[in-house]
């Protein structure tokens, strides 16, 4: 990931108002994560699974606190049974940010489903989301993601591709 | 030997006010709750989430790490997500009392066993395993009421598995509203308690 673009994610994280990011590391973004950690406005939660980085920002939503979800999109499978039920069964909201594995392009056959499945859950977890591909979209792509959760207390992703990751 | 989880939630209400924050799980502990504390009503978010309970409670507790927060988990809950024991431990949130109601089977369907039936499984000891000092198992009401005080009163992760008789109280009030409502109770009571704003106005009303 371009160092660019690390820098990108943060500013628009706390333009955002995030203060706590919880997340399961993956190679595209293998940059973002020491980068998180290092940030002293920004505290992180690694998890084990995504299914449980989604439960436990919904939990930082109920505090009034903002969080982030930060994954590689195969995340979205293991956590979509918690977002359901948090998004479409409680209304409680988690913004994620995640890799495009699997987009046109790829290279390894192993992240080929990744980039099957990412759109079709994410439309039928009714979660709105931006593909980003260029770096200065990034800042406004997740300020916007969180000014939608907050109007919709829904779910909304954003999606790094493309150039920025690759 | 095992107890009535009924009469532990009683003794746990006893024990809270509602300036501290409960989750719980999904099932027949959720009406129990909703008698054996009414006055956690408000202060209490009742989910449907199988695996979520705990690391949202962890959130929670990460998110206001000055009040006190309570996890109502079960064996199956917890189950289904193990992995959150270890987070828990990494975290060590000095605020977060998990109590996890052990009746050993499915109870919200009718009582299919889960994996703790066959007493091999030790919920406490996989907590302890996982990183979580104090992890216990209580089997009398008397122990539970003990393990209550210490998990309230301790400045690090505390875990009580409470071994209950899977029986369902009788003759309790139902709650009748949904998760939705539920979670505009729970977050007023928090905006309340904070003297802060979660779920704000729109920019135009």
């Amino acid at each position: 990931m371009r160092a660019d673009a690390v820098e990108a994610v943060i500013r628009g994280l706390k333009r955002a108002g995030v203060s706590i990011a919880t997340y399961l590391p993956d190679s595209l973004l293998k940059e973002l994560y020491p980068a998180l950690d290092a940030d002293p406005d920004i505290r992180t939660i690694p998890v084990t699974n995504e299914g449980e980085g989604a439960a436990l920002a919904g939990g930082v939503f109920l505090s009034g606190k903002r969080a982030v979800l930060v994954m590689e999109n195969s995340g979205l499978r293991a956590a979509t049974e918690h977002l359901a039920r948090l998004g479409l069964g409680a209304g409680i909201p988690v913004v994620m940010i995640m890799s495009y594995r699997g987009e046109m392009g790829e290279n390894n056959w192993w992240a080929i489903p990744h980039g099957v499945t990412m759109e079709p859950l994410l439309q039928t977890l009714r979660t709105p989301y931006t593909i980003v591909r260029e770096v200065d979209e990034i800042e406004q792509a997740i300020v916007n993601a969180y000014e939608t959760a907050y109007s919709s207390y829904h779910h909304t992703a954003v999606v790094l591709g493309g150039g920025i990751v690759r | 030997m095992s107890m009535s989880r009924y009469e532990c939630m009683q003794l746990l209400g006893a024990r809270l006010n509602d300036d501290a924050l409960v989750i719980l799980s999904l099932g027949g502990s959720v009406d129990e709750w909703y008698n054996a504390a009414p006055h956690m009503r408000e202060a209490s978010l009742f989910q449907q989430q199988l695996g979520c309970v705990t690391p949202e409670a962890l959130g929670l507790a990460v998110g206001l790490p000055h009040r006190r927060i309570v996890s109502l988990d079960t064996d199956g809950g917890l189950l289904f997500n193990l992995g959150a024991l270890a987070t828990v431990a990494n975290e060590q949130p000095g605020n977060l009392f998990i109590v996890v109601w052990d009746n050993e089977c499915y109870q919200s369907i009718g009582g299919p066993r889960t994996h703790t039936q066959a007493g091999r499984v030790d919920l406490a000891a996989i907590a302890q395993g996982a990183g979580i000092r104090h992890a216990y198992t209580a089997r009398t009401l008397e122990e539970f009421d003990r393990h209550c005080a210490d998990g309230l009163a301790a400045n690090e992760p505390y875990v009580v598995v409470a071994k209950t008789d899977g029986i369902l109280q009788p003759g309790i009030k139902r709650k009748h509203s949904d998760g939705r409502e539920d979670k505009y109770i729970f977050v007023r009571h928090v905006e309340e308690l904070e003297g802060i704003t979660i779920m704000g106005p729109s920019e135009h009303n």
